[in-house]
């Protein structure tokens, strides 16, 4: 069956903020317990195909399945279903302030179960110890650095144990050991849930790490799809150039690329 | 007049637009407090009691302060004209009506409008900024049922409990003016009192503050999911939350005393 095959199938997807189509024509898909690398420069639409594929956004034409459910045309109701299968890890954690991190990650444990407290309690220990974060369940958000915020964002995502999980960049920001560190983080869940990881990113140092796969945006369209190897075989000289990390012979092109997006018209 | 009539146009637009984000609001709203609870799609209780906690007990003594203050000034005032003809034991009932027709429920709504409609705005606009909200709605909890929906239930009670005791604050201190310093007998004051309060003037000062509530609610709530654009976006809501709640308040409260009182 084909809905075995493929955790996410994307076909054709359209996404625009008004008249601007931010990504066009992206079709791609998924394995089950694979590790797929949205790579792409600032403005090339990860962010916003992401948020897409979750469900923040309605993408104007095209379909995407998740486990061979056609989410574009769910209502809501069903979105919300499917939603407590997936996990999302926000660029910026996204961790409520005003909870600690226990009750951060046992929100959608208290949302969507009828479990005891104590029992709640004890999965919200098991998955804070998961990511590394074991004595700082009573801290809030305010009180962590920006890599035990990560963490702790993810261990949030994983607190309905999802089969699916998105990260959007989860290394930005961070300096190289921590940054290191969650990409070890990555891999383990993967490797002990075969979760299915779907990471949005432009560094290439932990593209290096964790890809099976990569997904290669340029201006909202596909460049190219590959292991890192296929890729850095290309001829196309944008895929490249970002992988060997040149500055684009094109650059006024680029420019000129922003600035069609942001017009005001 | 070309411009006026394109801006008289686009600003309608807003408005309408601004209607219909309120409309749809309060429509989910309406549903995660009454037929999602029924459907056993939960209802955050230990939230809604928290805000009560927030909106009733902890604005009560600035409440309490403010409309004490305003009985005794009532009293002064009125004492001033009421004084010449020899009527001073009419205080009585000047302060009890219009305290609980109109001096309480406003007083009450307004100050609850700046401690904590501002505050409503301002912790679901820094929510949406964070991606809070986006969060919330990824995990399949809806920002409407985790935040809107208890907040306005503790509002909606929060208002009218804390209107009946401002209510009663406002004619101590007119009491206490009225006997200290104008010089009524105690026992006059108080059987004037009991004789100005009617029934409907409760009642409608009780509806009418139920109606501030949901107003001041929705239309924080509205405005903080509403924010856009960083933290300046939080600080303008913020403030228009509090001047449109306000001025809303001013309306419902019009439109009610034409209601009760001349139709
Ligand atoms: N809310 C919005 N309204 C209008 N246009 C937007 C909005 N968000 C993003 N865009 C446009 O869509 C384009 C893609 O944005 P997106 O955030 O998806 O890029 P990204 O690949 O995540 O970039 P970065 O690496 O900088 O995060 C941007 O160039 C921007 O002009
Ligand atoms: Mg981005």
């Amino acid at each position: 069956m084909k809905e075995d095959r493929h955790a996410i199938e994307v076909e054709d997807l359209v996404v625009a903020y008004g008249d601007k189509v931010v990504l066009d024509r992206v079709s791609f898909s998924v394995r089950p317990g694979e590790i797929f690398v949205i790579l792409g420069g600032s403005g090339s639409g990860k962010t916003t195909l992401l948020r897409t594929l979750v469900g923040l956004m309605r993408p104007r034409s095209g379909r995407i399945a998740i486990h061979g459910q056609n989410l574009t045309a769910m209502s809501d109701e069903q979105q919300m279903e499917i939603r407590r299968k997936i996990g999302m890890c926000f660029q910026g954690a996204a961790l409520l302030g005003s909870l600690s991190v226990a009750d951060n990650v046992a929100l959608p444990l208290r949302e969507h179960t009828r479990l005891e407290e104590s029992t709640i309690d004890i999965m919200t220990r098991i998955k804070l110890e998961l990511v590394g974060l074991g004595g700082a369940g009573e801290l809030l958000p305010s009180e962590l650095s920006g890599g035990m915020r990560k963490r702790a964002g993810i261990a949030r995502a994983m607190a309905m144990d999802p089969e699916i999980i998105f990260y959007d960049e989860p290394s930005a920001g961070l300096d190289p050991i921590v940054a290191a560190g969650i990409d070890e983080l990555i891999r383990n869940l993967r490797s002990t849930f075969s979760l299915t990881s779907v990471v949005v990113t432009h560094e290439m140092e932990s593209v290096r790490l964790i890809a099976d796969r990569v997904c290669m945006l340029h201006r909202g369209r596909v460049a190219g799809i590959g292991t890192l190897a296929e890729l850095e075989g290309s001829d196309d000289p944008y895929i490249r150039d970002f992988l060997t990390r040149r500055p684009a012979e094109s650059d006024a092109d680029e420019t000129e690329w922003a600035r069609s997006l942001t017009a005001v018209d | 007049m070309i411009v006026v009539v394109g801006r008289l146009g686009r600003w309608a637009l807003r408005q309408l637009g601004a209607v219909l984000g309120v409309s749809v609001l309060i429509v989910e709203t309406v549903y995660w407090l009454t037929v999602a609870p029924l459907k056993g799609r939960g209802f955050r209780w230990r939230s809604a009691v928290e805000h009560f906690v927030e909106y009733g007990v902890r604005s009560l003594p600035i409440v309490g302060m403010i409309c004490f203050l305003i009985g005794v000034i009532i009293a002064l005032q009125a004492s001033y004209t009421l004084d010449r003809w020899g009527a001073n034991r009419f205080i009585a009932d000047l302060v009890a009506v219009s305290a609980l027709r109109e001096l309480a429920p406003l007083m009450t709504a307004i100050l609850i409008a700046g401690r904590c409609g501002s505050a409503i705005t301002a912790e679901i606009g820094t929510m949406k900024v964070n991606e809070e909200l986006d969060a919330l709605t990824v995990m399949g909890v809806h920002p409407v049922k985790y935040l809107a929906a208890p907040k306005l239930l503790a509002m909606a009670t929060a208002v009218p409990s804390v209107t009946v005791i401002a209510m009663l604050i406002m004619i101590v201190g007119g009491w206490v003016s009225s006997v200290l310093v104008v010089g009524v007998e105690p026992e006059i004051y108080l059987a004037q009192t009991t004789g100005a309060i009617v029934e409907k003037d409760l009642v409608t000062g009780m509806v009418k503050s139920l109606f501030f509530g949901l107003v001041i609610c929705l239309v924080g709530v509205y405005r903080g999911f509403r924010v856009d654009g960083g933290a300046e976006g939080v600080g303008r809501e913020t403030t228009a939350s509090v001047v449109v709640a306000i001025f809303l308040i001013i309306v419902v409260d019009l439109v009610f005393t034409v209601l009760f009182y001349y139709l």
